[in-house]
Formats: C-alpha cells, structure tokens, sequence
C-alpha cells in the first residue's frame, strides 16, 4: 500500500555543501558572462551555469544532464521557474571547462540578465485538449530566430516571454514582457447525436463562463448564443461533443509590456499589439518577424534599464504603434469586463 | 516497428535552440506510445489542430487529483495513445536536486509510461507525460515507495512553488524553501482531496522581484519584504563608482520615489527610509552596496490569477507585513490561509477564484469574514464614490430626531 | 476539513445521497443532507479510500460514487 500525503521530497537532501555552508548567508552576487552567475557567500563562492531546455523533455536527456552533474558538479543542479537548468559548481577552475562540455554536446548556455530568457509555455498540440496553435513549435521557431539575445546580455532589459496556446492563458503570458496567445474565433461546433448519447447537459450548460450555452429540451441537446461566445473552449473539456478547433481560424495573439517585479515600477499586464496572426506551422514565420519587430524596435529606442512595458509607457502607446507601424483596430479596444480603465479619460496624447 | 515519416516535426529539429522533437524521438527509440505521438504530431501540424480529449476519472486510491485524464481522439489509429494520461509530481522546493533523485524519476517512468517529460509544469510539478490508466496505480505506488507524492489537479490546492530563496540569493527575505515545504506539508488534505468551488494557488517569493511570478499566478502570493530601513554599505557604493558606475542615471534617477541621494562630493549614497516602497530596484542595480533591511518578513496579497473567467487578476495586498519564521511553524500565516479558504469555501461559486468571489462580494464583505483590519497598504487610492454599505448596526436605529421626538 | 475519523452516519448520507445523483460537488452534498461541508468532506476522504466514491475533475472536481460516471475514452469504446 502506497504511502498517502507524504509531501514532496525534502529540499535539504537536494543542496550542495556549498549551498549548505552559505544558505541564508549570500553576500552578493556578479554576472561574470552570459549564462554565469557567481554568487558570493560568508563561507565560499557559488557558480551557476544556466542551459535553456525545451522543457518537453525525455528521461535519456534527464540523464545525459546527470552525467554532466556527477562530473562537474558533484551531482547537484536546479531547474528555473523558466524551465532553464542550472548546474552548481564550487570550483571556478570547472566553469569553462563545464561550459565547453555542453557547447559541444549542443546544450544552449545564455538566459542571465539583460537577455532573453526561456519562452513560458504550455502543452499546444502535443497534449492539450483545447489548444488553438502548438506551444513547443512556436517557442522553437521564436527562440531560434532571437538564439542572438538568449546567448548574449546586449537587450535594455530582460525579456520574458510567455506562450499559451489557448485563451485560458495557462502559462504566464498574462504578465510578460511579449505574451504570445493562441486564439481561437469561432464558437464551438456542437454534435448532437454525441450529446444525446452521454452529456450530462446541466453540467455542460454550467460550464460555460459567458452562460452562452443554454439547454434544448426539444432536441435533447444544447444551443450556443454566438454572440456570448468568447471561444474559450471550457465547454469541450466538459464534452467531447463540442469541437472548437478550427484550422484555418485559429492562430496567434501577440500582447507586450506586462511584467510581474515591483522594481521600479508595479507589476503590470501585457497588452494585445497584434490581434491575430496565422498559424503557419511548422515554423510560424509571420510570429517570429512579428516578435523580432518589436523587440528590435525596443532595442533601438528603450533607455538603458528599460523593460518593453516602460518603455511603451514613457512614449505612450499610440506612439508605439506608430513606431512599430502596426495597425491598430477595434480589437485592440478592450469590451471585457474591465475595459473602462483602459479608456484615455485626459485630453492629453500623442500623435 | 517501421520508421514513419515526419517532414513537419522535422523542420523543427533545425536552428541552435533544443528541439522538444529530438526529444520525442529519444523517448519513441524507446516507447511505442512516445513513437505514437510523434505520428498524432505530425498530422496535428499537417491539420493545424490538436488531436486531445480530456477526460475526468483517472486517480489513485485515496486521492482525488495529480492525474490528468488524457485521451486521443482516434483511439483505433492511434492506440498506443488511447489513454495517455498526464501524471503530476510534487517537485521539491526550489527545484533542486541530486542526481540520484532524478535518475530514480526516470527509472520509474521507464518502466511505466512514456519516457516524455515537462520539467516542469507553471505551477511546479515534475510533469509525467502519458502513461495508461491501468498503470496509475503502480505509478504511484512505486513513487510512493522511493518517497515522492502526487501534485495537485481540480478544486483543490495546486501544488505550491517558490523561488531559490536563501538556498542562492542575498535577496531573500524569508527562507521561501522551508516555508513551501512546510506549509505544503500542512495542507496535504487540502491538495490532495479537492473539495473548493476551484483552484487554488500559493507561490512564495523571498523579494518584491517575485521571481515566482506570484503576483499574476497564485491566488496567495507571499513576497518578501521588510519593515525598516534599507542598509548602505558606504565603501562598496565607493567602488561602484569608482568603476565609473552611473549611480545616480541608473540607480537614483530611476527610483520610484526618488528616496535616494548620491553625494557627488563624497561619493556617498542616502536614503529616506520613509519614502522607499522596497520596490528593489536599487538593490538588483548594487548589490553589493545595498541590502534590505533587518526586520524582515513577508507581503500576503489576495487574488491573482489568469484571465478566465472574469478577466486576469493581480494578487493585492491584506497583509501589508507578516513574520515567517521557521520556529514560529509559520502559524500565523497557516491560521490566515484557513480564515481564507473557509470564507471562500462558504461563499464561492463552482469555478469562481477566491479573487473573483472577493470581487463580486466585496473586499470589505471578505476581509470581515477573515477577521483582518483594513488598512490602507490595501489600496492604490480610497474609493471616489459615497456608496458605503454601512454597518446598520453600528448606527442609531431609534428612529428618532435630535430632540429624541419620533421621526 | 474536520480533522479525526468521519462519522458513519454522515458517511451512509453521502453515499445515499450520490446514489440518487450523477455527481455533486460536495457543498451539494453538504447541504442536501443537512451535515457541515467540513464533516462531509472528512467522509468522502475516508469512502474514496475505502473505494466507495471518487472525485472526478472536468472543470472543476466534483465527488460520485466509484464508477458511475464515464470518461471520454469510455466514450470512445461504445461501452454504453
């Protein structure tokens, strides 16, 4: 019999002796090069080096990651939030010969400071059950077209970037630098005789969070109020019967200037800059120029320390669009719940 | 077993970043159902659609959540896929880890299900991906056995997740490691058998940087902070300029509060302690010069999420300042989070955020339910509006004029 | 969720009352059979162990009784 509620596995078996001897008592800390981070303690010296991964990974490259561990590391590492690793070495003399190591096994070092770090992601095609584009193929057509800026540390700023392959939003897209969001934007397509079969219909009525789907005694099944519909797919978790994937409209939300550090300034939403964009698998070109647009434009024109949403902000964001010569639309205006705030209540703008 | 071919997934093994597809291939050298996914892939990138249906029922005795039901929509093409479940595993705190650990993660996932992996998921688990159910049960027995737990899935409390913390940050301003594993530990009922209106999630931060992203993804974030004065380290800000720094372009003209003075003449920097909203901007910029201050704790802030339903939340403060020590047990934070989940297990609807139940009853509804005094760290600004609700009880209800005649 | 063994007699009235139901949530459940949640969810800890009862996730998590409501793949078999 299994054991019950015994809780995660306890993070004191997992830290290095270094860590032990300086834990709580780290005086500060250096980026010696992109993908290093030195952290100095009372009683000795940390070195980080952090690797990007695509997060979906096998257990052979969890492995291939341990031998590398047991050899320079004397077994310790640590994932990011971000899905990067890092292995933990106490010894200087073991960074570049490490950092050789994985060059030639082909593992990307970078993601530190004023750098692109890894995209946030979800599970798109590869195993979500309402996803509007894929997840690991967008975050690998973008992160190989800006590899420049995950490598280096030359960007204003950091840049966090997050993909969601649904509007549900899992994933941090919400609160990123440059969110990218799959859209879906045709209402569900109901199947009735699946219904009739086997949905509990009060349970697919209560599923729906704009109430758009109301019950059809007559046909023993469902209607969908179109105009309430804001294609978010809950409906089709509830049933199989209610299939909102639609190739050739789904695709690609683009949202810019959220962050979630009180540095400087509070932590902020992203905002919808491109409303749509074509699902063009398997390497999503009009996203990845669409992104490397803005983020060239940023590079260009922030002052120094400038993430993406301050910078937006101090120009303002009708001069953004007319800087990124993008165009703007309807779609761009908020009509949700929480629009009138987005609203210009001053006389006072740009052109 | 034949090779089949994949002309989509293979465009994306080319360019410097790690190709996920290269890693699907490794687990399909070795898996039939990973060799599968890879064919259901391929034609979701042919079809521009996913291929997935979720499903409800798939457990372990005596837990109601930490599996994800996972099926193919054709199971009879695909029927290595058929059941291709989703297994979470509470990771532990800060993500560190011995090799040994990870060498008996995959070991065990060799044996029963895919050999694919997310390491890890946004909340936090180590991520099994794919497995049938029949083999949940052994699943978790053997984990169980080599001493790991399932993480949260449903109505429950998500497993909880926190930043490096102490374990390799001087920013730290509470040991986020030991607060994740212990209150973890506390709630087992409650991650484990889901019995909310819906999710809920805690992130721990040990700085206002909020590494975890606790702010915009927990329904609890508990940032670091303290309550006194930030301390200057007067030698060390010499060296930075001495360096040839920009102290006062990068540091103080880029404070929110303008709080800090940089003394050309004596090449020292000041503070107004008062006036600094511990943003940490100045510190991320020196930190070898500038440190928090002595009296530390943490931020509680109620709310956040993402945007279903009702719009993205951002966490807000109810508790602008609160101690969490170790030898305390973290009490006075755990006696909080129940005040809060009972108010909002009375009070919420199914599938409404504790942030969204707060919103449509009230704040002042929910922090009387939870028995915390408002203070005004709460708000950006007090109301525009004279709407109050005001306590009927706490007014005169005679009914009568000043001269006490009726009215 | 109240701490201690579950009362049997508010074990019988869950289990009664998921029989006349396809799934409830367990406040439902609570009110229906006029017992508090806190002592409703205590019982259902103990009946999914003993494998009387399940939580089933489809949106959000609801409780029923082991076996009494399919899943997609069932779906998918034509088992009904």
């Amino acid at each position: 019999m299994a054991k019950l509620d015994q809780g995660p596995p306890n993070y004191k078996e997992m830290l290095p002796p270094v860590i032990v001897e300086n834990y709580g008592k780290w005086k500060y800390h250096e980026i010696p090069r992109a993908g290093v981070l030195k952290h100095v303690g009372e009683a000795s010296t940390l070195y980080s080096v952090r690797v990007g991964t695509p997060r979906l990974v096998s257990i052979d490259f969890i492995r291939d990651v341990c031998a590398i561990a047991d050899e320079y590391c004397d077994g310790f590492l640590r994932w990011t939030t971000r899905n990067n690793i890092e292995f933990l070495l106490s010894d200087e003399a073991k960074v570049n010969p490490l950092i050789e190591t994985l060059a030639a096994k082909g593992f990307a070092v970078g993601g530190t400071g004023e750098s692109i770090s890894n995209i946030i992601h979800t599970q798109g095609w590869v195993h979500c059950h309402t996803p509007a584009t894929d997840a690991s193929g967008v975050v690998k057509a973008v992160m190989d077209d800006l590899y420049e800026y995950f490598e280096s540390m030359k960007l204003p700023a950091k840049l966090k970037m997050g993909l969601a392959c649904c509007l549900n939003m899992c994933g941090s897209t919400h609160c990123s630098d440059i969110g990218i969001v799959g859209v879906h934007r045709t209402p569900p397509r109901i199947d009735h005789d699946k219904i009739r079969k086997g949905t509990e219909i009060p349970s697919l009525v209560a599923s729906c969070p704009t109430g758009a789907i109301r019950p059809d005694p007559k046909n023993k099944s469902v209607v969908v109020n179109e105009d309430k519909c804001m294609y978010c797919g809950n409906c089709y978790t509830m049933s199989p019967a209610m299939e909102i994937y639609d190739a050739k409209n789904d695709g690609i939300a683009i949202l810019i200037g959220g962050k979630v550090s009180n540095a400087r300034s509070a932590p902020s939403f992203s905002r919808m800059v491109i409303p749509f964009l074509p699902n063009t698998a398997p390497r999503w070109p009009e996203t990845t120029e669409a992104i490397r647009k803005i983020i060239e434009l940023w590079i260009a024109n922030a002052n120094k320390g400038e993430r993406i949403g301050e910078w937006v902000e101090r120009i303002g964001w009708e001069k953004f669009f007319a800087m990124a010569e993008l165009p703007f639309s309807d779609m761009l205006i908020d009509d949700y719940i929480f629009s009138r705030e987005t609203f210009r209540t001053s006389a006072a703008f740009k052109y | 077993m034949t090779e089949k071919k994949t002309p989509l997934l293979d465009e994306l093994e080319k360019g410097k970043w790690p190709s996920f597809v290269t890693e699907i291939k490794r687990a399909a050298a070795k898996n039939a159902a990973s060799a599968e996914l890879l064919q259901v892939l391929e034609r979701s990138y042919a079809e521009r659609r996913g291929h997935w249906k979720h499903g409800g029922i798939v457990g372990v005795r005596g837990y109601g959540g930490g599996v994800i039901g996972r099926y193919v929509d054709e199971p009879e093409t695909y029927p290595n896929v058929a059941e291709f479940h989703t297994v979470r595993i509470n990771q532990p705190s800060g993500f560190f880890y011995n090799t040994k650990t990870l060498r008996t993660i995959c070991d065990l996932w060799e044996k029963h299900g895919s050999g694919l992996t997310n390491m890890h998921g946004s909340t936090g688990d180590i991520i099994l991906l794919g497995c049938k159910t029949e083999h949940i049960q052994p699943i978790f027995d053997d984990y169980s056995e080599a001493g790991f737990d399932l993480g949260g899935s449903g109505s429950c409390l998500r497993t909880t997740n926190c930043c490096v913390g102490p374990g390799r940050c001087e920013f730290a301003c509470y040991d986020t490691l030991e607060a994740c594993y212990n209150i973890t530990n506390e709630f087992m009922d409650e991650l484990h058998r889901p019995m909310w209106p819906y999710k809920s999630k805690i992130k721990f931060s040990g700085c206002a940087n909020d590494c975890t992203g606790s702010i915009a993804r927990s329904d609890c974030s508990v940032i670091g902070t303290w309550r006194d004065s930030l301390i200057i380290d007067q030698e060390a800000v010499k060296e930075y300029a001495a360096k040839g720094y920009d102290i006062q372009g990068l540091v103080c003209d880029k404070c929110p509060t303008k709080c800090l003075t940089f003394n050309k003449e004596t090449q020292e920097l000041s503070v107004v302690a008062e006036d600094c909203t511990r943003c940490m901007h100045c510190i991320n910029k020196m930190p070898k010069a500038i440190k928090a201050g002595k009296e530390k704790g943490a931020t509680i802030l109620i709310g956040g999420k993402s945007t279903i339903v009702q719009s993205a939340f951002m966490s807000w403060v109810i508790v602008p300042f609160m101690k969490m020590e170790a030898e305390d047990d973290y009490e006075e934070f755990k006696d909080l989070m129940r005040r809060i989940w009972e108010w909002w297990d009375e009070n919420g609807k199914t599938r409404e955020r504790i942030g969204e139940t707060i919103y449509r009853l009230g704040m002042t509804n929910f922090l009387k339910g939870i028995e915390v005094a408002p203070v005004p760290q709460m708000v950006f600004r007090p109301r525009a509006n004279p709407y109050v609700f005001w306590d009927q009880d706490q007014i005169d209800k005679s009914g009568t004029a000043l001269d006490g005649s009726a009215l | 969720m109240a701490k201690g063994p579950a009362r049997p007699e508010v074990k019988a009235k869950v289990l009664e009352y998921l029989a006349k139901v396809q799934k409830a949530k367990s406040r439902d459940v609570a009110v229906a059979i006029g017992e508090t949640k806190s002592d409703v969810d205590n019982a259902v800890k103990e009946l999914t162990a003993e494998d009387l009862v399940e939580y089933l996730y489809i949106t959000t998590t609801f409780i029923c009784l082991k076996g009494k409501v399919q899943t997609p793949g069932d779906f998918d078999a034509d088992k009904e």
